[in-house]
């Protein structure tokens, strides 16, 4: 039965156009999606999840589980990139080590998104306000990672040329990804049933399909950009399994600390093993710019990502069926 | 026609708000941008992967008098030096229309 989770997860299209498309890299097959496109692709899926997050909290309403469960998620995302900093001081420098940390702490909307189909293919649900506390786990480990950054990296930098805290905030909590997604979730909790209704095909027939291809430009990036990451070795390597591992385990014993039901645990494991590789390293270039992004975003998106969406879903399905 | 500094610039695109508003601040009023464009250089190759979209540049074209020019040139300085990219100064006529 738990050889299924593992077969159910990899035969999911998705995963499988993820692997097509590092498959065209490595076959060096002309193979491209246009930027533009990759980009309404993303948008169309933060899009997407928003507003049924925002239908199914019209449909629970607010209630005191619900903000648990966010500050829950909040605390978590705040206090990975302190132990993920501390842990990759031992190899790297401040800057490095900061923005890697801050990378571990934040989460990816696509691997919650993969997970959200993984659910729906093996029949188990999950609230939908867990989309908010996706969207509140973008920011804080931003905050901290150029906190950490800042309180320990030698006095001598050059102090003028890094962001100020407006800016960084605003990169934080505004930036398009976190905006568009509370944004539609807001919308989707007003609208309600008659929403839902009026926006169906387009938010959730096209919802695979869409996702289908995203992923396939996902796995030509990631493909690309995972030679960077050789460059650096077994040490960031390794930490790019073991970290979201650990980060999950966390994750799960808050989630049975606060009593979540099995599809909100194994979102919560998601979203903690996750790590991000759009908003936070477009907040790293500009507030920690030493930091090399030739570490940071490989480590996210070529290893971290594909171990979560083959591996690291059903296994954390497996660990939450066992223990609840 | 008269004689004009051209100023050309390759930035990493994350820095592309912050150059203009300096350049502005020098008081150049006009200029051109191409978002999206890609390279290679002392950091590498520059792809315009959408998706991670800091391994990306912009170019910046600017024509202006010698004094804004070197006033430009000392205050973008320092962005060049933490994001890479270059910055070409050159003797150009400016065509009146």
């Amino acid at each position: 039965m738990q050889l299924d989770l593992f077969l159910s997860n990899l035969l999911n299209p998705p995963v499988l156009f993820f692997f097509l498309g590092m498959a065209a890299v490595l076959c060096r097959s002309d193979l491209e999606i246009p930027n533009a496109i990759t980009k309404a692709l993303s948008l169309y899926l933060l899009f997407a999840i928003g507003f049924k997050g925002g239908h199914a909290l019209n449909q629970s309403g607010l209630s005191v589980e619900v903000i648990v469960t966010l500050l829950t998620a909040i605390v978590l995302s705040a206090i990975v990139p302190f132990y993920a900093y501390w842990l990759l001081r031992r190899r790297l420098g401040v800057a490095d080590a900061a923005a890697i940390a801050a990378t571990y702490g934040s989460i990816s909307a696509v691997t919650f998104i993969t997970a959200s189909a993984y659910l729906d293919k093996v029949g188990v649900d999950y609230s939908g306000y867990l989309v908010a506390a996706m969207a509140l786990m973008e920011s804080p480990a931003i905050i901290i990672g150029v906190m950490l950054y800042r309180r320990y990296r030698d006095s001598t930098g050059d102090e003028g040329n890094t962001s100020d805290w407006g800016e960084l905030f605003r990169d934080a909590f505004f930036n398009g990804s976190v905006f568009l997604i509370l944004g539609s979730m807001v919308i989707g909790a007003l609208t309600g049933d008659k929403g839902m209704t009026a926006l169906k095909p387009f938010t959730v027939e096209l919802f695979t399909g869409v996702l289908c291809l995203f992923l396939l430009d996902m796995g030509l990036v990631a493909a690309r950009r995972l030679s960077d990451l050789l460059r650096g070795g077994w040490f960031l390597g390794g930490f790019s399994i073991l970290l979201p591992l650990f980060n999950a385990l966390l994750a799960v014993v808050l989630a049975a600390l606060i009593g979540l039901s099995e599809g909100d645990a194994l979102m919560l494991m998601v979203l903690a093993a996750s790590a991000s590789y759009i908003a936070v390293p477009a907040a790293m270039r500009l507030a920690i710019p030493d930091a090399n992004p030739s570490l940071y975003v490989p480590m996210s998106l070529a290893i971290t990502f594909p171990f979560n969406i083959t591996f690291g879903i059903p296994l954390y399905h497996m660990l939450v069926k066992t223990l609840w | 026609m008269y004689s004009v500094k051209r100023l050309e610039i390759v930035i990493d695109r994350s820095y592309l708000n912050r150059l203009l508003k300096e350049l502005e601040n020098c008081g150049i009023e006009g200029y051109t941008v191409l978002d999206q464009v890609r390279g290679k250089g002392e950091r590498g190759l520059r792809e315009s992967d959408a998706l991670a979209d800091i391994f990306t540049n912009a170019y910046i074209l600017v024509a202006c008098s010698e004094e804004t020019a070197e006033k430009a040139v000392a205050a973008i300085r320092p962005l060049l030096k933490m994001s890479g990219g270059m910055c070409l100064l050159s003797d150009a006529q400016w065509v009146r229309h």
